[in-house]
């Protein structure tokens, strides 16, 4: 990245119209582990790559619940998110006591989004380095959004965000069509191998570093109901059921191959190339 | 904007941002000016509606109220509007003072085109205003500065009927049929006895008939109501209140009374 | 090409020798890198449309909004960054139902427009703030008849017949001026928007991008709505046809 006279401070444009300060801070979340969401018609679920500082310390929370029917998974400045969802969890609470509804979730992170964009634009503050997957549901089904630094939020129905996170994003856009018919479980194997596409040469998914959040009716593996289909966390061994769908990657390959056999008539252009590091944009 | 840097990273209002992360760019005001320690609270209603009258029927929800707001005894307004529509899915409906309505009604309008911006499929429910309405009434009774009304709250969201009341102590309550003020008294026993079981069965004529039944008992009886009355009907396809009617009495039993009629002893 | 300021244009609250706010100017660049937004003022009515560039296949068609609304009769279309102009349409909402509280009307978007061109110049005048990097596109009908606004990074706005912000702003304003505003009906104009903004991005051959419209007028009973789907979809269609004849005629 390049250092120049107009990146260390937040009021100051570039000469072209850029804000250095605001870009740094999308690099710290791409310092953060990956994290995944994708959404079907009947669920939300988020995927987390847990770290650990070493061999004796436990693995860094990922995952958050806000209300019953919003759940977010972090990358980045775990304190700027821990300050972030507890903002998030009074208005929750807040829209459940004024108007006895749960809040929409489009608003919820609208809410957050209008605060970081505040502290894009005054001097003294610094924009938060932590970006949110939220999954929500309300009327209209279940919901993925993604909040950044920026202070941009848009509704996706897959993403990645954190370290590595474009192989992800990858393989999302390449099966993204299926998911809204996916099963529950089909929905999460999914999420696991674009998880597994982030990670680093040796490493592999175990139930230490990989954690489930869900919205949506109980599945198979969950041993526990949850009434209305609120946000649960899955980790450790609750997580193991789903490893074991994963496929191979030389499995995968090949029903890739298979696939590209059936439709050998049409010239397959593929996907476009993907852009360089579009994680987040900050202008339409 | 704070342009004071003794102001940046200053501590901060702990009672509504506790991190210090949002604006609060003034400091905590600690200081009453001599005026506000002579502002009086409320003390009793001027301008005063009577009843409201609401039961459930088969398509939704019903709704009446006259047009009279009184001046003590005076019959002082007598084509006041008592019944107020808020977003696609509710009404209401208030006795009490006059003025403290307006002030709801204004700060009701505020949230439906607030929430009217959003523009996002959401939209606010009976439910939802009847829980804001308690969180103020509540609220202002806890400063003791009440807005001097009773309010029935009544509509229809995705097939559901909703029916409560609040009132200026920010007491709610639930049911198939609700009067407030008189009406309580005397049209209750009323529109219990024609309403209840019969919720999803009764037609809009039927509703109606009880309805207007009730509000001439009370014209008879309330000696501040009037015989111009409205009604209100929720359905699934929306809101409509009625132009003013008029409600048939008939006092030639007066006749009879001593000093009332053609007798003078 | 870019001017550089060279020392002074680190803060806003410095003038450059020949009398330029570089930081302002900076701002307008922002403005300038984003997806185009124009607003049409017809007859009868208003139509803003905005061309949203899609970043990524895997976002939801229909559900991140440029366009907002304001109180129940104003359309707020901005470009240039996105979080700024949410902040923007936050204060727009907020001066409207202070207007209507002060005033107990419907705002006047002659009043909305000078309080946000007041709010937008107050982020020019210190150095402990940054400008917004937007220009924003304010419409409505309200009792004046149809009115539409710009307000830009400086603060300043004016009243236009037709505008245009963004990346292809200069092409949309000569296709603008080609036609005879005040002689368009509502509906001609929604298609004359989407012709407008299919042409401009075809200039930028950038990425994917989404069309987005709302309207004003009699159909809408004077409310900012969405253009309903079918004519939507009716206008996005004829928008298309412009290229086919191109070809042909290649």
């Amino acid at each position: 990245m390049f250092r120049n006279t107009y990146d260390s401070d937040n009021t100051v444009f570039s000469p072209q119209g850029r804000l250095h300060q605001v870009e740094y801070a999308l690099e710290a979340v791409k310092q953060g582990s990956a994290a995944i969401g994708l959404r079907s018609k009947t669920h939300a679920v988020l995927l987390a790559l847990k770290r650990s500082t070493g061999e004796l310390a436990s693995y860094q929370q990922k995952m958050f619940r806000i209300d019953d029917h919003v759940g977010i998974a972090i990358a980045g400045l775990t304190s700027d998110a821990r300050v972030l969802s507890n903002f998030m969890r009074q208005q929750a609470m807040s829209s459940k006591m004024v108007f006895n509804r749960p809040i929409p979730v489009n608003r919820l992170v609208s809410s957050i989004a209008d605060k970081a964009q505040v502290n894009t634009q005054e001097y003294g503050r610094r924009p938060y380095g932590v970006g949110f997957l939220v999954i929500g549901q309300d009327n209209s089904g279940p919901h993925l959004y993604e909040f950044s630094p920026s202070g941009n939020s848009y509704e996706y129905y897959a993403m990645s965000i954190g370290a590595r996170s474009q192989s992800a994003k990858t393989y999302l856009e390449k099966h993204y069509e299926k998911f809204a018919d996916c099963s529950f479980e089909d929905l999460v194997r999914h999420g696991l191998h674009a998880l597994r596409e982030t990670l680093q040469q040796d490493k592999e998914l175990n139930v230490n570093n990989t954690s489930i959040g869900i919205i949506g009716p109980k599945s198979e593996h969950e041993k526990s109901e949850t009434p209305g289909g609120a946000f649960r966390i899955l980790e450790n061994e609750a997580v193991e059921p789903f490893l074991q769908t994963m496929r191979s990657k030389e499995e995968l390959k090949e029903e890739e191959r298979q696939a590209l056999d059936a439709s050998k008539a049409e010239e397959a252009t593929g996907t476009a190339a993907p852009a360089a590091d579009d994680d987040v944009q900050m202008s339409g | 904007m704070d342009h004071f840097p003794t102001n940046w990273g200053r501590p901060r209002n702990d009672a509504i941002d506790a991190y210090g992360t949002y604006p609060i760019h003034s400091r905590p005001k600690n200081d009453q000016d001599a005026f506000s320690a002579g502002v009086q609270r409320t003390q009793q209603p001027i301008v005063t509606g009577t009843s409201v009258l609401a039961i459930k029927y088969k398509d939704g929800i019903m709704m009446a109220a006259d047009n009279l707001a009184s001046y003590g005894s005076l019959a002082r307004f007598k084509d006041v509007r008592r019944l107020h529509p808020v977003g696609d899915h509710t009404v209401i409906g208030a006795g009490g003072d006059m003025s403290d309505f307006q002030y709801l009604q204004t700060i009701l309008d505020e949230l439906t085109i607030s929430e009217f911006t959003a523009q996002d499929g959401h939209s606010l429910g009976p439910a939802e205003i009847h829980e804001y309405l308690a969180q103020v009434m509540y609220a202002r009774r806890s400063k003791m500065n009440p807005l001097w009304n009773s309010i029935l709250v009544g509509g229809v969201k995705d097939g559901k009927k909703f029916l409560s009341y609040v009132d200026l102590l920010g007491t709610t309550y639930s049911a198939s049929t609700l009067a407030t003020g008189y009406g309580g008294h005397i049209a209750q026993p009323l529109l219990r006895e024609a309403v209840e079981g019969r919720e999803d069965t009764l037609t809009e004529e039927q509703a109606l008939a009880i309805i207007e039944n009730s509000m001439r008992v009370l014209f008879y009886r309330d000696a501040r109501s009037l015989n111009k009355y409205q009604v209100a009907t929720i359905t699934a396809a929306g809101v409509s209140i009625s132009e003013s009617k008029h409600l048939e009495t008939s006092w030639s039993f007066a006749e009879g009374i001593r000093g009332y009629g053609a007798q003078t002893q | 090409m870019t001017s550089i300021g060279t020392g002074y244009d680190l803060s806003a609250s410095t003038y450059s020798p020949d009398g330029r706010i570089f930081q302002v100017e900076y701002a307008n660049k922002a403005v300038e890198n984003s997806g185009t937004a124009i607003g049409l003022k017809v007859k009868d009515g208003i139509v803003l449309a905005v061309e949203k560039l899609v970043h990524s296949k895997l976002l939801v068609p229909g559900a991140n909004r440029r366009i907002q609304t304001i109180d129940r009769h104003i359309g707020l279309a901005t470009a240039g960054l996105l979080a700024d102009g949410r902040h923007l349409s936050n204060r727009a909402r907020d001066e409207a139902a202070n207007y209507r509280e002060t005033y107990n009307a419907p705002p006047p978007l002659k009043a909305v427009a000078d309080r946000l061109g007041l709010y937008v110049q107050a982020y020019t005048l210190y150095s402990s703030v940054r400008p917004f990097g937007i220009s924003t596109i304010l419409g409505t009908v309200d009792e004046d008849g149809p009115g539409l606004f710009v307000v830009e990074p400086s603060g300043i706005f004016y009243g236009y017949n037709g505008a245009a912000v963004g990346k292809g702003k200069q092409l949309a304003k000569t296709e603008l001026e080609k036609l005879d505003l005040s002689q368009l009906s509502l509906r001609e104009a929604v298609i004359e928007a989407a012709r407008i903004i299919y042409l401009v991005h075809e200039d930028t051959r950038e990425k994917e991008f989404e069309l987005e419209m709302s309207w004003i007028g009699p159909e809408t009973n004077n409310t900012h709505l969405p253009v309903p789907q079918d004519l939507l979809e009716e206008a996005e269609t004829k928008a298309k046809e412009q290229f086919e004849f191109e070809d042909d005629a290649a």
